[in-house]
């Protein structure tokens, strides 16, 4: 088979993966998909968010890895009063294209992600940006920025859940 | 507070009557529109704004509607033009508003293209203080520096963070909420709902940097006069201007303590242990909050019904910021604050829950702000002194309205 059509295969299964896992708030196991040094991204909608530096713009979430731990903790927790209980997620993924740069795997793809939760139901539209490398064989997730695709975070009040 | 205040439909169309109509609105700030040529256009109390710099580097807040048929004249968030065409009929308007080209001019009268009505509309009044610019819809009343009262000195106390000016960090913030606007008034500056309702970030600061800092959530709060307050208070969360914590690395130490030195030398010690070691969440009313915490937000919210509000958030930082601590400010300012943050969410839950809670209607009429009143010796950053002197303003200005 077409080398770069198996690793399209390859991405679209992490990334199927991915989606399954935040839609069932296994978030360990999401966390665990990532590599160590690993960041998630989600710009605002009134910069290019393809291009947008977070050291530089204000963006909604810039988080290293130690911010995602700790976001998954807190979400862990009856205090996070935004997502307790926990919302009804799922995550829509497709249009998955991918290039390699050397040891880079990057893959752009679109999503849409529900958010339902006391008679409320939100979409988040946008695409995601996924920088992947291989590690021992797997595949692990180093960035993911979510662009959205949309005006303005509006009737959104929140990304209390993970994009 | 009767709870009605957040649920009727006639208190929200007479707000825009008594207190959008008559007080003075943030606009925007000096450091958005750096160039002359520069705009930019935004809603303020649902009216579209057209924000402008003409060529001699002077600022118009101009009515965004042209005044043929009305339509929007300038459809884009922002940019640089010396000239703004109607795509309707080609109208073309300056910075400043004047009817610069009139397409099929023969069929007007002589003196048409410059006669007043033809013109775009100026916001009544457009004032700045410092580089913070407002707008007033109404033409009457106090100037601005008179409205701000004891504010002022606050809107100083952060632009002096800075030797070369305070800029607006690129980024909005564009969300919304699910509940009466002057609910994120209360919350903005409620010093009572940290320990409930943001437990998980004060655990996040802990976990993140090894162990809670030091210096315990402690203060007071103070009536401005005019509707605005504020509290003032220390905190255990690292303050990009000089509170340095451990999750910024040493290297960080050095630059910190460099940066406290130099504001030191600029406005003596007094100001910089208040500039660098104290945290303020101020609201100026009726809807501008500037919070100096682990980073500065300048927010505004409007209502566009009883049950619903937009917010506009923007970081605001020094000028010479080096590039490894404006890092730091953006990761501090999204730890806590906005949609994504550790903090904010938990507030959006408090506000919407608020507004459902409203529902139950029946015998349960009134909110309770009386947390403090009792106290001889001042009220604490904890207390509810400035939602009372808040609310006060609100009321003093909807009963000159007639219901």
């Amino acid at each position: 088979m077409d080398e770069m059509l198996m690793l399209r295969l390859r991405v679209e299964d992490l990334l199927y993966l991915e989606a399954d896992l935040l839609d069932r708030w296994q978030l360990d196991d999401w966390l665990a998909l990532y590599t160590e040094d690993a960041h998630y991204y989600i710009p605002p909608s009134d910069v290019d968010g393809d291009t947008a530096d977070p050291e530089s713009s204000l963006f909604y979430i810039m988080d290293d890895r130690i911010r995602m731990e700790q976001r998954v903790i807190r979400l862990s927790k009856v205090g996070a009063h935004s997502e307790f209980p926990h919302s009804k997620v799922r995550h829509l993924v497709s249009n998955t294209r991918v290039e390699r740069a050397g040891d880079l795997i990057r893959a752009r793809s679109s999503f849409v992600v529900w958010r339902s939760k006391d008679v409320t139901s939100d979409a988040f539209v946008g695409h995601y940006l996924h920088e992947i490398v291989e590690q021992d064989g797997a595949l692990k997730i180093a960035k993911k920025t979510c662009v959205l695709d949309m005006e303005a975070l509006r009737p959104h009040a929140r990304i209390s859940i993970i994009l | 507070m009767p709870r009605a205040a957040f649920t009727s439909r006639d208190v929200f169309e007479r707000e825009y009557e008594a207190i959008f109509g008559n007080c003075w609105l943030y606009l925007g700030h000096a450091s958005e529109l750096p160039e002359p040529g520069n705009f930019l256009t935004r809603t303020v109390a649902r009216r579209p704004i057209l924000f402008t710099r003409d060529k001699e580097g002077e600022f118009s807040a101009l009515l965004n509607a042209c005044p043929h048929r009305g339509a929007l004249v300038c459809r884009e968030r922002k940019g640089k033009s010396r000239a703004f065409m109607c795509m309707y009929h080609g109208w073309t308007f300056g910075s400043d508003g004047h009817l610069m080209t009139l397409p099929g001019s023969s069929g007007y009268p002589e003196g048409f293209k410059t006669d007043p009505q033809k013109q775009m509309v100026h916001a009544p009044r457009l004032e700045r203080f410092g580089d913070f610019f407002f707008i007033n819809f109404s033409k009457d009343g106090e100037d601005l520096a008179t409205y701000l009262a004891d504010a002022g000195d606050y809107l100083k106390l952060v632009a002096e963070h800075s030797a070369s000016g305070m800029q607006i960090v690129g980024g909005t913030q564009e969300y919304s909420m699910r509940g009466n606007w002057k609910l994120l008034a209360e919350n903005s500056f409620d010093g009572y709902h940290a320990a409930c309702n943001h437990s998980t970030y004060l655990e996040y600061l802990k976990n993140a940097n090894g162990a809670l800092g030091a210096t315990p959530l402690s203060g007071v709060a103070r009536d401005l006069k005019n509707g605005h307050a504020l509290v003032e208070y220390s905190a255990p969360w690292g303050r990009p201007i000089a509170n340095w914590v451990p999750l910024w690395g040493e290297e960080g130490k050095t630059e910190i303590a460099a940066i406290y030195a130099a504001l030191q030398a600029r406005v003596g010690a007094e100001r910089a242990d208040r500039i660098a070691h104290k945290n303020r969440n101020m609201v100026i009313f009726p809807n501008l909050v500037v919070n100096d915490i682990m980073a500065i937000t300048v927010r505004t919210f409007f209502p566009t019904a009883p049950d619903y509000m937009e917010v506009n958030a923007w970081a605001l930082a020094p000028r010479e910021e080096s590039e490894w601590l404006r890092k730091f400010r953006l990761y501090n300012f999204t730890e806590f604050l906005g949609p994504g943050g550790f903090a904010t969410p938990d507030d959006v839950e408090a506000i919407e829950k608020c507004q459902q809670g409203y529902a139950v209607g029946g015998e349960a009429l009134y909110n309770d702000i009386s947390k403090g009143m009792l106290r001889e010796d001042g009220a604490s950053f904890d207390d509810e002194e400035q939602m009372r002197a808040y609310w006060r303003e609100w009321d003093r200005r909807m009963n000159q309205v007639e219901s």
